[in-house]
């Protein structure tokens, strides 16, 4: 190497060093990309808090439960959550996921809760179904305690001959605190679990 | 208008008091999220908040199961619980701000003092080079060829 070459080296060095120890101010004032996606991860475990053992055929009064509702926030910051607890039968809407609208039925219990960016959130819940009337081939069900608060459903499960049952669902709807709009906003995720009426 | 048999609170009064728990904790959210985004530790804030979102949460049920009485109570402890976040909040942001201003002061002070160390200390070592190199150069004695033609 001739002495050119070796300037070379000592400038692009110098040059590096100079980077990296102006580093520190540099990140203080120049704003980098978050890399990462952002979202909620939402999710409902059965009473031995695995994806398993979900309550299924209820009978009236009887208390079902825990099932576990959880949240986990990847949104990047501070987030104002709302879990809607809803009940419908085989014909009720559900939410629409494509669209990004929630179920237009009335919501029963609720969470509300606020979360730390990377923090989890979780409850148990029971419930049990009340005033349940078998009419030909309907159930009635008249009345939910959830987490005991007692809420007037009236929701009638046809028999379905498929699946030889009365089917319900119990579903929970997950909202988001919309700064902008400055209400709460679905926030495109619900989990549920199907309940079959039994006498 | 309904009016729950129990207390004879009726359904408006209700629904004003989960209003104003309503606004109380949007408010205190919003204050957090800007002592958040100043770099404050916003962690305690949160936990006073999720006891009001609590509160409010069972206000709701309560309202819709007609116990405008207990809707109240519950609305009115959330309200009294993030009623004072917002202040704090603020006075997290202005923490925060002067925590971030002295940190900043200190980081620019100690990268200045790091790139004129390497600027510095490059300019000198390459004198300290160039010299030893032209040395090496000069005292390299030349090389005695045969010439066989």
């Amino acid at each position: 190497m001739n002495l050119e070459d070796y300037q070379t080296v000592f400038t692009v060095t110098v040059l590096g060093l100079t980077l990296i120890a102006a580093f520190p101010t540099i990140s203080m004032v120049v704003l980098f990309p978050e890399g990462s996606e952002r979202f909620s991860e939402f999710w409902l475990l059965g009473p031995g808090h695995m994806a398993e053992g979900y309550p299924f055929n209820v009978q009236n009064g009887e208390v079902q439960g825990p099932v576990y509702v959880g949240v986990r926030n990847h949104m990047g910051g501070s987030q104002y959550y709302l879990v809607y607890v809803k009940f419908r039968n085989q014909t009720q809407s559900l939410p629409n996921v494509t669209a990004s609208t929630p179920s237009p039925l009335l919501p029963l219990y609720e969470f509300q809760f606020f979360l730390g960016d990377g923090e989890m959130w979780e409850k148990p819940l029971t419930f049990s179904v009340e005033d349940v009337l078998f009419q030909g081939d309907s159930a009635f069900v008249g009345s939910m305690s959830i987490n005991d608060v007692v809420f007037s459903v009236n929701v009638s499960a046809k028999w379905d001959s498929e699946y030889e049952g009365y089917y319900c669902q119990l579903f929970f709807e997950l909202w988001l605190y919309d700064r902008e709009v400055q209400d709460f906003q679905f926030h495109n995720r619900f989990v549920g679990i199907w309940l079959n009426m039994t006498s | 208008m309904l009016v729950s048999s129990v207390s004879g609170v009726g359904s408006d009064e209700a629904l004003i008091a989960i209003d104003r728990a309503d606004s109380a904790i949007v408010l205190a959210y919003r204050a957090v999220l800007e002592a958040e985004g100043a770099g404050a530790n916003v962690s305690g804030l949160l936990e006073e908040l999720n006891f009001g979102a609590e509160a409010l949460a069972t206000a709701n049920m309560l309202y819709r199961v007609g116990n405008f009485g207990e809707a109240v109570n519950f609305a009115d402890l959330c309200y009294d619980s993030v009623v004072d976040v917002a202040a704090k909040a603020d006075e997290a942001v202005r923490l925060a701000e002067f925590e971030g201003k002295r940190q900043f002061y200190v980081t620019s002070a100690a990268s200045t003092l790091g790139v004129c160390c390497v600027v510095l200390g490059g300019v000198f070592g390459w004198r300290v080079f160039k010299r030893r190199y032209f040395r090496r150069v000069l005292e390299t004695k030349p090389e005695v060829v045969s010439n066989e033609s």
